[in-house]
């Protein structure tokens, strides 16, 4: 769409880039620049308290024996286990909102919560709920004569306990984006397969599933690239556990920040960036044959 | 038939909101309960005693103020930095022709792919070099504009009639005049969904926080309550209490601008 201006109403030509100015240097040199420092970074011993020096190819020979690096990004896959369960669920829940009265605003705002609650309240309260011996949860089985989880302390339960989280907190978010997606959907579609006499579920299979396709992908890119950078959530609800139990960020801070090994903690980054690019990749190429 | 299937449809989405809610009726239960009653078997939804001190608790145990001040100053100082910012940007995108603008959209774009995880570190040798290590600044400085506020904002701008914008230019307004008293107001409903967006994403942002900030008088709610977790461990009524508190603005936000968070929402999806 162009909305430019007749020759007479053209303004200086500096104009716009004094517009752009402070937008667009705040992101050249708070998000461009970073990226190339990452790849510098990640070819240098470089601790907070000494000077650094070039090590080549050092931090990712490294990488490659590191046990505890296999094991992070192990898990970050692990995670992504999490993603069809939570587009099954939020698809379900778009789906049945839909056909509530009024929208279902009730139910849209109650599942909405979760989902701007800041994560670390989110963990907060889960952790409490997870708690052995004296959480709810636990308490609840128990009424149900089941014997109690080892929620957080056993691996991979905990990985699976997180994921609990993540579908609780992101079914509602998920489920909006489909309603976007199914508002998207022509009524006159809708509306003749009725006529033909499709059952809901005919019509749900046949129609809006398949209509529903570049939003089934957006959710998946979408959800599979969060979990992939998910630290926030294991950070709160298992501090204790050991590392080889946690996640590809949480490597990353570690290496950083609890251990100041910028180097080692920057070709950690650059693996992250290539997995997450992998996901835009996919993104994009979706896009490019929706067109 | 028709009946049986409009309660399974109720009885699914009442599940599902009962889910949704009952981890936070947990809470705020486990922030009125006295000591005693924190274990008590069987666990009670409603206390049996309600009491008010582990509000008063959490106030004084903690700088819980202090939080809740460096939560508020980042996240209004993020707010009008990145509306402002990005409106400015939006606006040029939108409606002048001039050379490299398909390129600096190109960069806006390339700057939404970038995640915040994977450029931290340089971010934090960059925020100490310039000094701004364990500061509010330093916290604020690198996320002031998102890319994805500039992408709405431009959008926004191209949906304004250029008769509008004519009107003003007739009137022998300057650029910056026209921006802020013609153009501005008529992007209402788009800056409404990026304060509200802006406002809950830097509440509840931990990791850059995390660190950024090391002395206690600068945390932000999210870190102070994360580290309160650590020293409390077994007073978790302060906890509960502190987190209720802390989640009450962004009740209040979303419940008051529902609509304008699900249109942003939208426009995040169809891009």
């Amino acid at each position: 769409m162009e909305c430019n201006f007749t020759e007479r109403h053209q303004v200086k030509k500096s104009v716009p880039y004094l517009f752009l100015f402070p937008a667009l240097g705040l992101i050249l040199f708070f998000n461009f620049l970073p990226m190339l420092q990452i790849f510098y970074y990640s070819f240098l011993n470089y601790s907070v308290f000494s000077e650094s020096s070039w090590i080549g190819t050092g931090n990712y020979v490294r990488l490659w024996s590191d046990p505890n690096f296999w094991w992070t990004l192990g898990n970050s896959f692990l995670y992504m286990l999490v993603t069809p369960a939570l587009m099954t669920l939020a698809l379900m829940l778009a789906l049945a909102v839909r056909r509530a009265a009024g929208g279902g605003i009730v139910f849209r705002a109650s599942l909405f919560f979760p989902v701007i609650t800041p994560i670390v309240i989110v963990g907060i309260i889960w952790r409490w709920m997870f708690t052995e011996d004296t959480g709810i949860l636990n308490y609840l089985l128990a009424s149900m004569h089941i014997p109690p989880v080892h929620w957080l302390t056993s691996y991979p339960m905990n990985a699976f306990s997180v994921m609990i989280v993540t579908l609780w907190r992101g079914a509602g978010y998920y489920m909006v984006i489909f309603l976007a997606g199914l508002a998207a959907v022509p009524k006159e579609i809708e509306e003749a397969s009725i006529l033909d006499g499709a059952t809901t579920f005919q019509q749900t299979r046949h129609i809006l599933i398949p209509m529903l396709k570049p939003t089934l992908l957006f959710v998946f890119v979408v959800s599979a690239s969060a979990a992939m950078k998910m630290f926030t959530e294991i950070y709160v609800l298992i501090p204790g556990a050991p590392i080889s139990n946690k996640a590809l960020v949480s490597y990353l801070y570690q290496q950083a920040f609890e251990r100041f090994d910028l180097g080692y903690g920057s070709a950690v980054s650059v693996v992250l960036f290539l997995m997450t690019l992998s996901f835009s990749y996919v993104n994009i190429r979706a896009m490019e044959t929706r067109t | 038939m028709r009946i049986l299937k409009r309660y399974t449809l109720y009885a699914f989405l009442a599940a599902a909101a009962v889910v949704a809610v009952f981890p936070f009726l947990w809470l705020l239960s486990t922030s009125f309960k006295g000591a005693e009653e924190l274990f008590a078997f069987p666990p009670t939804l409603i206390p049996a005693h309600f009491i008010f001190e582990n509000y008063s608790g959490v106030w004084n145990a903690v700088p819980f103020s202090t939080y809740t001040i460096n939560s508020v100053i980042i996240a209004v100082v993020s707010i009008v930095l990145n509306v402002l910012l990005s409106s400015l940007a939006g606006f040029a995108l939108a409606r002048w022709n001039f050379r490299y603008r398909e390129l600096f959209f190109v960069l806006v774009l390339g700057a939404m792919m970038i995640p915040k995880e994977v450029i931290i570190i340089p971010l934090y040798t960059t925020v100490l070099k310039m000094k701004m290590a364990d500061t509010l600044a330093g916290v604020i400085l690198p996320f002031a504009v998102e890319g994805f506020a500039i992408f709405m904002m431009r959008q926004a701008f191209l949906s304004i009639p250029k008769e509008i914008e004519e009107a003003g230019i007739i009137d022998g307004a300057s650029p910056l005049r026209l921006w802020w008293s013609v153009m501005v107001p008529m992007t209402r409903p788009t800056i409404a969904t990026l304060i509200i967006f802006t406002f809950i994403g830097t509440w509840g942002d931990f990791l850059w926080p995390l660190v950024v900030l090391k002395s206690s008088e600068h945390f932000t709610l999210q870190v102070g309550l994360s580290y309160m977790t650590g020293t409390f461990v077994d007073n978790y009524r302060y906890v509960a209490a502190g987190a209720v508190l802390a989640v009450i603005p962004v009740l209040v936000v979303f419940l008051l601008m529902q609509k304008h968070f699900e249109r942003g929402l939208f426009a995040g999806s169809t891009k």
